[in-house]
């Protein structure tokens, strides 16, 4: 783990209330893998206190070593303030924090699973997997066509499929829905969204007797994201009392939805 | 310069901490986590998690909430219990140079001396903090810390347990903190830490609910500094014993504040959260605030900010009469 201050490289809205904030932060670019996230100081004296945890949404190439891309859903007074920064700005953050996914070597097809800003994550995991020649379909769920991450953004080779709350666009429902058609193809599933569709996916994956690895990355209220405070403790089912921000956030979702 | 300080200077072996700035209980784990971090023999010293006789899973979500330049927090004293602690974790504390100081509560006075009896003579364990914020279920659920004879028998069941330094943490929440640090001293307590967290809550509006699953939570952060940095100033004024610092501590000059109130040493806890690197922030302070100000021992700055210490306030009454 890094503590940076870091340069504000460009901040720019990308769809209905997210923005995409890029910064130049090699040292931790460079450690970090997909499903990591970081914590960012969302102003710079003591209110807001806390640091809020965002997913590393995207690594790229720049002139001063690899930038970290962040994706976020502008949602309270720590992310409109991250929404409202520009280039030459700085932040300070720490990480990469956390596991992130891990693809097993005999996986070639991935189901990739987001609810809303849950996309955040997987779409760097899409990036690196197809460059990988794995085969990838991306189901994406959110409350409507405005809500819901652009199509052109991703890889060509992705498959998305897409729902809406309320039929704006794609499959007129919750994206879980999709999950008998798409989950008997895939090798291992890869997930981030809220806690509902995490819990909306243990039925249609038990009906289709779906016995390979599910992955999830879980939320929860954080004060450190590095372990010390125990604020993002989840009870698993075979492991006892984890820590979300250091145990995970990555975790197999029957361990954790029944 | 010197930064050393004593907390257990009644002590044959005293508890020496090699400059006055330690981490607050429940705020850095068990300090493994930050080996990787910082140089954490850097320190004065670490407070364990707070640490009970059996392990404990902990409260329902959500367990923090952000409040203004604050948090709250109930966590619940999620933890290993005190047998995992000695077997997995003093081992690793015996091979450090920082000295860790064990966070203990118990539903009874009796839980309170086993957790004592458990960790005397355990390699790695250089004295016990008394978390005496949480209630007494053999006084129906009151808080030790909210009241003398309650506060002063769970410090006695202690030291009669251990031949560690015994550090007592108290309550902010009472209306006289003073005579309940007194209490505390005539029972033997070598330290006392002022102080634990202040009750509070938050409420979510939108689901009508208070935010955090226990209802009621501790109020940290910035936000305290005011109110623990008076308390510490009043019990400065009461107890000879050694007083720790713990509230809001972000800053060097936030530290040499409470040093001026009347305090030894300070704890970090908080501040850690925002900036992982926030122990050794402090530290570097206080070294700068010293250097700055041609300040060569840092036990010159404790209780400096005090009027006119009581003792010399009577030397020269008698001089004048
Ligand atoms: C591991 C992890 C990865 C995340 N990745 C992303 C991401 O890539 N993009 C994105 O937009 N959001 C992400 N989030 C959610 C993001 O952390 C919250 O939306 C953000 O903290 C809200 O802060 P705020 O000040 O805008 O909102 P406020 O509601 O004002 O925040 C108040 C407090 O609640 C906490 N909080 C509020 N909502 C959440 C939440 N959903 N999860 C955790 N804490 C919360 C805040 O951190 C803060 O301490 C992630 C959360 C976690 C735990
Ligand atoms: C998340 C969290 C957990 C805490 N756990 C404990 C504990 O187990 N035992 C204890 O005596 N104090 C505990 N405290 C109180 C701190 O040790 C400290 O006294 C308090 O937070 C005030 O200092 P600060 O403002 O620097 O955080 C906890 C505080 C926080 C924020
Ligand atoms: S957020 Fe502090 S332990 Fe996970």
């Amino acid at each position: 783990m890094k503590q940076v201050t870091a340069r504000v490289l460009e901040c720019r809205s990308l769809y209905r209330d997210t923005f995409v904030l890029w910064l130049e932060a090699p040292e931790i670019a460079r450690r970090a893998r997909p499903g990591q996230f970081v914590m960012l100081r969302c102003g710079e004296g003591y209110d807001p206190l806390l640091p809020r945890a965002l997913s590393i949404y995207r690594v790229r190439d720049g002139d001063g070593g690899p930038e970290l891309g962040l994706l976020l859903e502008v949602v309270g007074r720590g992310t409109d303030w991250l929404s409202r920064r520009v280039a030459g700005d700085t932040v300070a953050l720490f990480g990469p924090l956390g596991h992130g996914f891990t693809v097993r070597s005999a996986s070639t097809n991935l189901l990739l699973v987001g609810g809303g800003i849950g996309v955040a994550p997987l779409v760097w995991l899409a990036d690196e997997e197809v460059a990988r020649g794995r085969s990838i379909t991306l189901l994406l769920g959110a409350r409507s066509a405005a809500y819901l991450y652009p199509a052109l953004l991703l890889p060509p080779e992705v498959e998305l499929v897409t729902a809406t709350d309320d039929g704006s666009a794609g499959h007129h429902g919750f994206v879980t829905q999709l999950l008998p058609r798409f989950a008997p193809w895939s090798d291992q599933i890869f997930a981030c969204g809220p806690a509902p569709m995490f819990q909306a996916m243990t039925a249609p994956l038990r009906a289709v007797q779906y016995r390979k690895s599910c992955q999830v990355l879980l939320e929860q209220r954080m004060a450190c994201g590095t372990g010390i405070c125990y604020s993002c403790a989840v009870e698993t089912r075979r492991h006892g009392m984890k820590l979300i921000c250091k145990d995970g956030p990555r975790f197999e979702l029957r361990d954790v939805y029944a | 310069m010197r930064l050393s300080v004593d907390l257990a200077p009644q002590r044959k072996f005293g508890l020496t901490l090699i400059n006055p700035v330690m981490t607050a209980s429940g705020t850095f784990s068990n300090g493994i986590e930050y080996r990787k971090v910082f140089d954490t023999d850097r320190l004065g010293g670490i407070v364990s998690k707070g640490t009970t006789l059996r392990p404990r899973k902990g409260n329902a979500q959500f367990r923090t909430a952000e409040t203004a330049a604050g948090m709250l927090n109930s966590i619940g004293f999620q933890n290993i219990g005190v047998r995992a602690l000695v077997e997995q974790v003093a081992p690793v504390w015996a091979s450090w140079r920082v000295p860790v100081a064990v966070n203990i509560l118990g539903d009874t006075p009796g839980e309170y001396a086993e957790l004592a009896r458990t960790l005397d003579g355990v390699p790695g364990v250089a004295a016990l903090e008394l978390n005496i914020s949480c209630p007494n279920l053999e006084l129906g659920g009151m808080e030790y810390g909210v009241d003398c004879d309650a506060a002063a028998e769970v410090t006695a069941v202690c030291l009669r347990a251990t031949q560690l330094p015994v550090i007592v943490k108290l309550t902010p929440n009472v209306t006289d903190i003073a005579s309940i640090a007194r209490a505390v001293e005539s029972a033997g307590a070598d330290a006392v830490c002022v102080a634990n967290t202040l009750l509070g809550m938050a409420i979510d509006t939108h689901t009508r609910r208070p935010v955090l699953g226990r209802g009621f939570g501790g109020l940290s952060g910035p936000a305290v500094k005011p109110v623990i940095l008076r308390q510490v100033y009043q019990v400065a004024g009461a107890v000879a014993i050694p007083i720790i610092a713990s509230g809001g501590v972000m800053t060097g000059q936030d530290a040499v504040e409470y040093l001026m109130a009347g305090a030894t040493a300070v704890q970090v806890g908080t501040a850690t959260f925002t900036n992982p690197l926030a122990p050794l922030t402090v530290l570097n302070g206080l070294e700068r605030w010293m250097q700055d100000s041609g300040e060569e021992d840092v036990r010159n700055l404790v209780g400096a900010a005090r009027s006119i210490p009581a003792a010399t306030h009577r030397l020269r009454t008698a001089a004048g009469s």
